[in-house]
């Protein structure tokens, strides 16, 4: 072989080398170094290893809006002052004023782009008589005030003195962003095999919810809604009674997908994965992460279920059910909602009713 | 006698790399050289400081020892001998022999004549040690996400750093690892069965040829890559194993963070697909 | 310097490729089915071996083997378009999501249930092993027909085995066809790991362990066996059963290259045995790790703690209970 050969033989392989390893740098989503954090003790990978840029985005995305001023909290109730102030009557005019203005503010600023449903205040008041229950966003409201007042007085073993406001999930939209219905997007008839079709169990598609895994799209609807077991793991060495089928652990899996994936965490950030079912060894989040899907079942169970009657039906999902509430709803990519932000703390109108 | 019956013509001076005639000699079947001398330093003195590490753990269950690398504050700094220090040494002491161990066997080679697979291809897999233990520390920036020298303590690290990214199989260079696992111990039982099976034929039949061996993988497949080619095909398969195996895991953290499914959003959302 | 000066030929490609006429093989007793005569050649696969192509026999198993795996194969295939409403696009752009899953847990070992509720998986997983017990009976009527040993049926027949433990025996040994590993790229990597969740860590299974050594020592036997026998190419080790019958230099050289740098030896015979029980031991351990699991031992981690082969760490956190435990849990 000529010299000449040789060399452009050499040269295309260089070139190649360096193609293949720019198109690998190309589909990585940051290059070193990462945001690194030990959870446990050293040397077992017991840490969270995090993307700088993906941190600064989401800390970006998830800003708290600015707090609307505090308002004199004496005076007469708003329940004296307005007429069918059933919810927030315990609080004095100016307070509820004050959580009114900022209520417009986090869920309806511009209402829904193209509909007629109004903006503002009048998204859920007739604004001619503001006392009337006839919009579906006005019952709507005063279930979810009554929601929020439940999460900050009786859930403070997950949210704790943090709290939440409408804002933690709705971000200025009249439906908050992340949001399931039954069914996980997968087509039911497809989901339950059509005819003599092979069903697909409501699995092996992208799954939206879960990571985009193929495990099951939907784990929410049997395990937050129906309350059914999370825990697979067998809890003996040697089998004591019949346990739970591989489908049913590829459930649990995809409900712990979409944790992780809501949270901006991986599975370690609550388990030590050499064992999951195993608490001694676990990081003391997981305790918090326990309580956030009990709070899912009573919120989902006692508010957001039940308002498939209230919804119009343009606003309920394929099965007729209403949106649904989890992890990602308030959470939305970060570990703490609105980076942490104290929204009891800053509207303490929102904690439990006072006497 | 530690000699075999045809071995005394092939014990000759030279062939090393450094040193010249120090060392030039066998102990038993072993050949020393500067780099066996070398090996066994390091080797000796890793695993003395295992010994150490195990006894300041308080066990000496084979299956439970683990020196564990230093926690991550310590960076790429020093560490405290008991608190991830031994670590650090021991996985010196490995490269060191592990490197010494390749070099004394270019050294054979030399001796015997042979080309340098082994060595190379042993270097592969040093490769993909120094991957795990030294290059995705430093691009990680602490020498803590090393894993940790014990054999169910290292398994450990592999399930959490697995988890670390939801599914680790949805992984496409793991992916790709895996398959050349798997693949090359199909193609090794495929050699190791069609040697025995012509070096040892049906009763009453005489030794086969490599005729016979290209007879039958033609007929069963279509193709026989012949004698050469299966050696150069499995040492392929073997070392593209290692490799993807140090790839997939030094993408795992220095360029990317989250579930390993997620990565595979960019073939979801191609434009292609509307 | 040494290195540098004495640098030679390494085998790792074939620099001149000499074309004779083709190989048309061993005669063979004749049957209802012959050897084909047609070859072809490949300039690239003569870079890495022999660049001759064919012919191939087919036979009677070869054909039913074929048959079986495309009617496998088609009812995978179509189960995964039509799960996708029969969206070419779709398919194409889910295909490593798409599956085809195992019967309803409900169903337990009923052979006979709607084929959208696992018929179409009963069906797959018949054909499917169908036509490996045909490519099986191949193998082994192939050898015989060259008066060959059986060696390489017998290593199929264990990757056989684990093939029928994941889908066949062990569903059986659980009273369920849900137990069955789904088809498809990625449903059966979510198996997988629901598989090691449900069963507390499948690194504390030792015959997982035994397995993943095997596979390892495979791969390092393959990668030490190979390298040994390039670097003796320039004495003919390549011929290795011409070696075997009459050891030469190569294999002298080749011998003393491993007694010298780890104190040990395999013949040029026995590191052929050694080759095939490592890849053989690999799904034969691996299978009866999967056959131990959920039918003898149901929480790996928790067995591995009984028998004090589980590692324990310093505590980091204050310690955690599980709050379902608590009073007033809810």
């Amino acid at each position: 072989m000529s010299t000449q050969i040789k060399s452009s033989i050499r040269f295309g392989a260089i070139a190649a080398a360096s193609l293949g390893l720019g198109l690998l740098l190309a589909a990585c989503q940051q290059n070193p170094p990462e945001a690194t954090q030990q959870n446990g003790y050293r040397g077992v990978a017991l840490e969270q290893v995090q993307s700088p840029k993906i941190l600064a985005k989401l800390a970006e995305a998830n800003q708290a809006p600015e707090v609307v001023p505090p308002g004199d909290r004496t005076g007469p109730r708003a329940s004296q002052v307005y007429q069918n102030v059933k919810v927030l009557g315990d609080l004095s005019e100016t307070e509820f004023t004050r959580i009114m203005v900022a209520m417009t503010g986090w869920v309806a600023p511009g209402g829904v782009a193209g509909s007629d449903e109004g903006q503002g205040c009048s998204y859920c008041h007739n604004l001619n008589n503001m006392a009337d229950e006839s919009k579906y966003q006005y019952q709507t409201a005063r279930r979810m005030i009554q929601m929020t007042r439940e999460i900050n007085s009786n859930w403070t073993n997950h949210v704790g003195a943090t709290g939440v406001s409408c804002y933690t999930c709705h971000r200025g939209n009249p439906i908050p962003a992340q949001t399931w219905f039954t069914g996980g997007g997968h087509p039911k008839n497809l989901a339950d095999g059509g005819g003599w079709i092979g069903a697909n169990n409501g699995q092996n598609l992208a799954g939206k919810h879960v990571g985009r895994a193929s495990l099951p799209a939907d784990p929410f609807t049997p395990l937050i809604q129906f309350a059914e077991t999370i825990r697979v793991t067998g809890k003996t060495a040697l089998p004591t009674a019949k346990g739970e089928n591989i489908a049913v652990a590829e459930r649990t899996n995809a409900l712990m997908n979409h944790m992780s994936d809501s949270l901006g965490v991986n599975c370690t950030f609550c388990h030590n994965s050499r064992a999951f079912s195993e608490w001694k060894d676990a990081p003391p989040q997981r305790v918090n992460a326990f309580h956030g899907i009990r709070m899912l079942r009573e919120l989902n169970a006692n508010y957001l279920a039940p308002l498939n009657t209230t919804y119009p039906a343009t606003k309920l999902g394929p099965e007729g059910d209403a949106a649904k509430a989890y992890c990602a709803t308030c959470h939305q990519g970060a570990q703490k909602p609105l980076n942490g932000a104290p929204m009891l703390g800053e509207y303490p109108e929102l904690g439990a009713p006072r006497p | 006698m530690a000699m075999l019956s045809f071995e005394r013509k092939y014990r000759v001076r030279g062939g090393t790399l450094i040193g010249g005639d120090l060392f030039d000699f066998w102990v038993g079947p072993f050949y020393v050289g500067i780099f066996g001398v070398m090996t066994a330093f390091f080797a000796f003195l890793g695993t003395v400081l295992i010994f150490y590490g195990a006894s300041l753990q308080g066990t000496f269950n084979p299956w439970t020892i683990s020196i564990a690398p230093p926690d991550l504050k310590y960076g790429l700094g020093l560490a405290p001998l008991a608190e991830g220090g031994l670590w650090q040494i021991i996985t010196i002491c490995a490269i060191g022999s592990f490197v010494s161990w390749a070099l004394r066997e270019v050294e054979i080679c030399r001796k015997l004549g042979m080309g340098y697979h082994v060595p190379v291809a042993f270097g592969v897999a040093i490769f993909a040690y120094v991957t795990l233990v030294v290059i995705r520390p430093v691009l990680l920036g602490a020498w803590g996400h090393g894993f940790p020298y014990g054999i169910f303590s290292h398994l450990d690290w592999v399930s959490n750093v697995g988890y670390q990214y939801l599914n680790f199989m949805y992984n496409p260079a793991h992916m790709i690892a895996v398959t050349f696992f798997f693949t090359t111990t199909l193609a090794l039982s495929l050699h190791g069965a069609l040697v025995l099976s012509a070096a040892n034929p049906a009763k009453g039949e005489a030794v086969k040829t490599p005729e016979h061996e290209n007879a039958y993988f033609r007929d069963f497949i279509g193709y026989s890559i012949g004698t050469i080619g299966i050696h150069r095909l499995g040492l392929f398969l073997a070392l593209s194993a290692g490799f993807w195996s140090a790839v997939c895991i030094v993408i795992s953290g220095p360029f990317w963070t989250q579930g390993w499914p997620r990565w595979w959003s960019w073939w979801l959302d191609l434009p292609i697909w509307s | 310097m040494g290195l540098l000066t004495t640098i030679d030929y390494q085998n790792i490609f074939t620099r001149v490729q000499v074309r004779g006429p083709d190989d048309l093989g061993v005669p063979i007793a004749k049957g209802i089915y012959e050897r084909g005569t047609k070859t072809s050649h490949n300039y690239w696969f003569g870079k890495l071996g022999d660049a001759q192509i064919g012919p191939v026999y087919l036979g009677v198993w070869g054909l039913l083997s074929i048959a079986c795996g495309i009617i496998a194969i088609e009812i995978i295939g179509l189960n995964m378009w039509a799960s996708v409403n029969w969206d070419p696009v779709q398919f194409v752009r889910q295909l490593f999501w798409l599956g085809l899953e195992p019967p309803l847990a409900k169903h337990g070992l009923n052979p006979f249930i709607p084929l959208n509720e696992g018929g179409w998986f009963l069906m797959t997983g018949l054909f499917f092993t169908l036509s490996v017990l045909f490519w099986w009976a191949r193998t082994y009527t192939r050898a015989r027909a060259l008066g060959m040993g059986t060696h390489v049926p017998w290593a199929f027949a264990a990757a056989i085995w684990l093939m029928l433990v994941l889908g066949f025996i062990r569903p059986v040994a659980m009273g369920c066809w849900c137990e069955a590993v789904p088809y498809g790229i990625f449903p059966h990597l979510d198996w997988v790991q629901a598989f090691s969740i449900r069963y507390g860590n499948l690194h504390y299974n030792p015959f997982h362990a035994f397995s993943i050594v095997f596979l390892y020592g495979s791969v390092l036997l393959f990668a030490m066996h190979a390298g040994t026998i390039l670097a003796v190419t320039r004495y003919g080790g390549e011929r290795e059963i011409e070696q075997i019958v009459d050891r030469g230099t190569a294999s002298e050289r080749a011998a003393l290259f491993w007694r010298w740098t780890m104190g040990f030896n395999a013949s040029m015979e026995s590191i052929h045995r050694w080759a095939w029980w490592f890849a053989v031991l690999t799904p034969i351990t691996g299978g009866i790790g999967i056959l131990l699991t959920g039918t003898v031992v149901d929480n790996w981690y928790l067995w591995a703690q009984h028998y004090g082969f589980a590692p324990s760490y310093p505590p980091v956190h204050p310690p955690v209970v599980d709050p379902a435990l608590l009073p007033g849990a809810r």
